[in-house]
């Protein structure tokens, strides 16, 4: 066995040498030049993380909406939230001979080697609310996920008090936005308030009821929730509502989807960190017509975030 | 009820099963049908049943003409045909099972468990069967579950029933209870159809006995008019000079020896001796534990206590495959179940205990294994077009011929045989015989399991007899009798 | 006699028509359906599009060829995609704490055997049903996933040129994945179908009991069986995890979902005792082209879905006839 595989490893080497083995991207196409094309001459790809969660069809009706006023073609693949489904989905776009590539990926980490291949097709890449770890870009469009979570620790600082009890439910654990929300959490939370508690439920609603249900058990005194997504919030509502603690707790949630948005306006939610897909789908395909249009692009485009209170 | 088949004729596609068939039944009486496997008995009731259609010929019922569309038509004009393998719900009682279909519901189709138990019990008593209505049916023995077909078929007010094969799995103590049946039946003026392998049964019971043989109905004869040589004749078209083929073997050392072999609860103190040459019958009812000491010394059950001895040598069996590399083999009892891999060829399935054997770099030596399996098939006469065939389209005598040629190929020092000729037909059963007596002669030592008492009393030097778990006796070939031994196995002295 | 002999030929000639049905149904499948997507979109026969094509399917195909000889046993292993998770995210652990990334992935490869293993044992010695067995450790398997990474991908995994290689490498202008998977289709097509342990793995899906009696150690070759299950998952999620260039916890989620398909689309019962890991290698194609096709198309990815889900059952149907 053991001899084997020094043969196999020596095997291999020897044909690297001879240049017969080789790894993508090596070869990086160096021609920078932008050659201006007009938004209706352009055919874009877009790989969205999933098209399961309400929040990524809006960012992906955003983009739709602008294509169609400017007769843009859009070639739209769903990752279903796996990562490798997403760079194959991108080696088929590549592959369509797309113009310009808009990813939202499903994880930061992951997807470097589809920006690296778009990078050696000479395809520009555009990043939609998660980065890439490396790979040149033309821009991250994204909401400040720390201010964000900043904002959410200041709004029930305010409506609960200083040291308010409170839980936080933390999104897929892992992924940039439960990372940087819950950092931005954290930065206030931690000096005032007092944080019980701290469990995952994915961004899922029913996981959010489940856990809050749990938490509820755990915990008698809880006087705020944050949810690291409105999902979740919506969920965690549910478990307090048939608790019968409507009263006692604050729920603030993020994104500010649809339904967070009626909750909120229906009184069930305190608040909800909006942000808004449709508006970061159209500033990443304005991006994109900018890029060919010759204009410079900054490296950061901050898409709009949105305190929604009653 | 007065049935009368005239000129019944079916082909199935270019293969034709009946040709001009003629038979009747007239009430009350038990009738007898025999023939070969392929003769076409079952085609033919399958016809007066409704199952299939006939090509030709006509079926009258009291005088009047009438096909029936289907079984349950059949049935429900007092038809009813007790199939070898029974229809029954294991995991469901012996009531449902009873009304299985037939519920007896009020307008709201609430079951009416009161009344479908008085009328299941009116039946039994009739019958003479004493069964707990809420028992399992999957924990009966196979006679119990004809029993609850008999009592199926006569709820439904049968006037005609068709017995297939009814005695093949029950003990003699069953098969009495069986016919006792047949005979309450029979004062009702119900006529049995009864279609069997076994002549004595056939002589005991029948009134009328019809042989077919390819597809024709050679004759039919009062029973007391005509004896077993003439049947026999009529079934194969020939003589046999005799039923059981000569052994002359010769008797050599001990080759195999079981010491004091116990499972709890099953057997106990089961101490034995084969030698080379010679053929040891297993006898007793079913249920003595015969099966179980013969699974348990191939390492398919465990044993609680006992030693096994090979060529003077104590072995160790703890799975199928120790018994196997020791030159041990053994053709299970059902061997559709655990004899066969029904959807393979009659190679994988000849060549599997042994195919270790074929290993040549890592791979399967291919050409030597159907060297191999050629050679036995050859050998032990199994007809086929082909060894790529899959077993499920041979004939019952064919497949017990590939699990025996499956033993055969490795070789074994020792065979046991659980019921070698089950279901298999009379020219096979014969071949069988003679390939005992082949082995037999090359130094094998033979243990055979048998419920037919004929049978041991044919092929086996000599018979041991179990009852209840445990050594009833050993009698030589000479002193054994159908009366000592059945003594025995009943439990008497 | 001779109604006999002429009674078996038939039965003969229509066990080879249902023989060729199986055989090249699978294909035909396959062909028209490559035939369909070019028509509609002539790049999909590009050569750089199939090579891509091909390495989508590596993935899926490694762990197929494992799920065909669970399933020719009448088992089923749904821990797959968890087992390829915890593999890789210790073959990633193991590099990144600086560990040789050769004999890490050798190791990583051995954990995934192991992992397959315990699947075995429970099945066997613990009688469990596979389906339940399997269920239990996939939530095991992908807990310990997530304890061990902490719910974080595992990056940093360094440049070691072997290890990327195994993902993202080209041998003579073919990607890597591509080989490897080609290299253990050859080996298992062997060990299936040219060696004994292929003999004893249908016989035990034939008729278990039987093959018990017939002196086989099915115990023993169901653990074996679960364990190249378990082993496949692994070395796909090596490759998985050099594509990504990190190990991630939700890798391989529902992969077991895409693996039995294609076994089943390449004519393996699920009731056990029958299959060809030549049709798995199809049935893993057909899948692969239908993602790939779709998005080729531009087909929505919800309609993806239902367009995948109604070919499988355009399968087993046709599956169901013959």
């Amino acid at each position: 066995m053991k001899k084997l595989v020094s043969f196999f490893v020596a095997g291999l080497l020897l044909v690297s040498g001879c240049g017969a083995a080789t790894l993508e991207g090596e070869n990086t196409n160096t021609d920078t030049a932008v050659e201006e094309k007009d938004a209706s001459e352009l055919v874009v790809g877009v790989s969205v993380s999933t098209l399961s969660n309400p929040f990524f069809v809006s960012l992906e009706e955003g983009i739709q909406n602008l294509a169609d006023e400017n007769d843009t073609e859009i070639r739209a693949v769903d990752a279903q939230d796996d990562s490798a489904k997403q760079i194959n989905d991108i080696d088929d776009l590549i592959q369509q001979g797309v113009d310009i590539l808009l990813i939202n990926p499903v994880d930061s980490s992951a997807i470097t080697p589809a920006v690296e291949s778009a990078n050696t097709a000479g395809i520009p890449v555009i990043m939609m609310d998660r980065s890439s770890d490396s790979g040149d870009v033309v821009t991250l469009i994204a909401s400040d996920n720390i201010a964000g979570g900043e904002m959410a620790a200041e709004y029930i600082k305010e409506i609960s008090g200083e040291q308010a009890k409170t839980v936080q439910l933390e999104g897929v654990p892992g992924a940039s936005a439960t990372r940087e929300r819950g950092e931005g959490f954290l930065n206030i939370a931690e000096v005032s308030l007092d944080v019980l508690d701290s469990q995952t439920a994915n961004f899922d609603r029913a996981e959010g009821l489940t856990v809050m249900e749990n938490l509820l058990q755990a915990h008698s005194d809880i006087q705020a929730v944050f949810a690291q997504n409105d999902e979740m919030a919506l969920g965690a509502i549910e478990a307090i509502e048939s608790a019968g603690l409507s009263d006692e707790i604050q729920v603030v949630g993020f994104d500010g989807t649809e339904d967070g948005v009626n909750a909120v306006k229906d009184g069930r939610l305190s608040a909800t960190i909006a942000q808004q897909p449709e508006e970061m789908g159209k500033l990443s395909l304005q991006a994109a017509y900018d890029f060919f249009a010759g204009e410079d692009v900054p490296a950061k485009i901050d898409s709009p975030l949105e305190l929604v209170t009653e | 009820m007065e049935v009368r088949m005239t000129g019944i004729t079916k082909s199935f596609g270019s293969n034709s099963v009946l040709r001009g068939v003629d038979f009747d039944i007239r009430p009350g009486e038990v009738h007898a049908l025999m023939g070969e496997n392929g003769a076409g008995k079952s085609t033919l009731m399958n016809i007066l049943t409704g199952l299939h259609k006939a090509d030709d010929g006509r079926v009258f019922i009291n005088g009047e003409e009438r096909i029936f569309s289907n079984p349950k038509e059949a049935e429900e004009h007092g038809l009813s045909f007790i199939h070898q393998e029974m229809n029954t719900w294991s995991d469901m009682t012996v009531l449902e099972n009873l009304f299985i279909g037939k519920e007896i519901k009020n307008s709201l189709g609430w079951i009416k468990t009161k009344e479908m138990k008085a009328l299941a019990k009116e039946t039994f008593n009739e019958l003479g069967i004493h069964l707990d209505l809420n028992r399992d049916v999957g924990t009966l023995s196979v006679g119990q579950q004809q029993m609850i077909e008999i009592a199926k078929s006569l709820m439904t007010n049968a006037e005609v029933i068709i017995m297939d094969e009814p005695t093949a799995a029950l003990t003699e103590r069953e098969i009495d209870v069986l016919f006792k049946i047949i005979a309450k039946l029979k004062s009702r003026n119900v006529s049995i159809i009864y279609i069997s392998h076994r002549m004595e049964e056939i002589f005991k019971i029948s009134d009328r006995i019809t042989v077919m043989r390819d597809g024709v109905s050679v004759d039919t004869k009062n029973t007391s008019e005509t004896h077993n040589d003439e049947i026999v004749r009529m079934m194969v078209g020939r003589d046999l000079e005799d039923y059981y083929p000569k052994k002359d073997a010769k008797i050599g050392e001990v080759v195999f020896e079981a010491k004091q072999l116990g499972q709890e609860k099953v057997f106990k103190d089961i101490s034995f001796q084969v030698k080379s040459g010679e053929i040891v019958g297993f006898s007793g009812l079913m249920g003595a534990g015969r099966t179980e000491v013969m699974r348990s010394i191939f390492g398919i059950d465990a044993l609680d206590e006992g030693e096994l001895y090979l060529e003077g040598e104590k072995i160790q069996i703890k799975a199928p495959s120790d018994a196997i590399r020791q030159g041990i083999g053994f053709l299970t009892e059902d061997r559709k179940v655990e004899g066969l891999i029904l959807d393979y060829s009659i190679r994988d399935n000849i060549s599997l205990p042994s195919i270790d054997g074929f290993k040549k770099h890592f791979l399967i030596d291919t050409k030597a294994e159907e060297d191999f399996t050629g050679m036995l098939v050859k050998r032990l006469n199994i007809k086929s077009m082909s060894q790529e065939d899959p077993t499920s389209s041979l004939s019952g005598g064919n497949q017990q011929k590939v699990v025996l040629a499956k033993w055969v190929g490795i070789g074994s020092k020792v065979l046991i045989l659980d019921e070698p000729t089950r279901g298999v037909d009379v020219g096979a059963k014969r071949e069988i015989y003679q390939l005992m007596n082949e082995l037999a002669e090359r130094g094998v030592a033979i243990i055979m399991v048998s419920s037919d008492l004929p049978e041991i009393l044919g092929v086996s030097d000599r018979v041991i007899v179990i009852h209840e778990g445990k050594l009833a006796g050993e009698l030589p070939k000479a002193e054994a009798t159908e009366e000592k031994i059945m003594t025995l196995a009943t439990g008497g002295y | 006699m001779k109604n006999e002999v002429e009674n078996i030929q038939i039965g003969k000639k229509k066990f080879e028509y249902k023989e060729l049905v199986t055989k090249l149904g699978p294909l035909l499948a396959l062909i028209v359906l490559v035939i369909f997507v070019t028509f509609l979109n002539p790049s999909f026969i590009s050569a750089t599009n199939l090579l891509n094509l091909l390495r989508q399917v590596s993935t899926n195909a490694l762990i197929a060829f494992g799920m065909t000889f669970v399933i020719i046993t009448g088992g089923i292993d749904l821990s797959v995609g968890s087992t390829l998770a915890l593999s890789s995210a210790l073959t990633a652990g193991m590099i990144v704490s600086g560990l040789d990334p050769v004999l890490a992935m050798i190791v990583g490869v051995g954990i995934g055997f192991v992992l397959g293993a315990v699947n075995g044992l429970l099945i066997t010695k613990g009688k469990m049903a596979p389906f339940i067995a399997t269920l239990a450790t996939m939530t095991i398997f992908r807990g310990l996933t997530l304890v061990l990474t902490d719910g974080k991908p595992i990056t940093g995994i360094g440049d070691s040129f072997i290890f990327k290689f195994m993902g993202r490498g080209y041998l003579f202008g073919i990607p890597f994945p591509v080989v490897l998977t080609l290299v253990c289709f050859a080996v298992l097509f062997m060990l299936l179908h040219k060696m004994t342990f292929g003999r004893k793995t249908f016989a035990i899906g034939g008729n278990e009991k039987a093959a018990y009696i017939a002196g086989i150690k099915s115990d023993r070759i169901k653990v074996m069986i679960y364990a190249i299950s378990g082993m496949m998952a692994s070395i796909s999620g090596i490759i998985i995890t050099s594509r990504l260039n990190s190990a991630q916890p939700t890798a391989g989620t529902s992969y077991e979902m895409d693996a039995i398909a294609s076994v089943v689309l390449g004519g393996t019962s699920l009731s056990g005792g029958r299959g060809r890991i030549v049709g798995t290698l199809i049935g893993a194609l057909i899948i692969g082209t239908l993602n790939n096709g779709l998005n080729l198309l531009g087909v929505s990815s919800f309609y993806q879905q239902v367009v995948k889900g109604i070919v499988i059952i355009i399968a087993v149907l046709i599956d169901r006839k013959k």
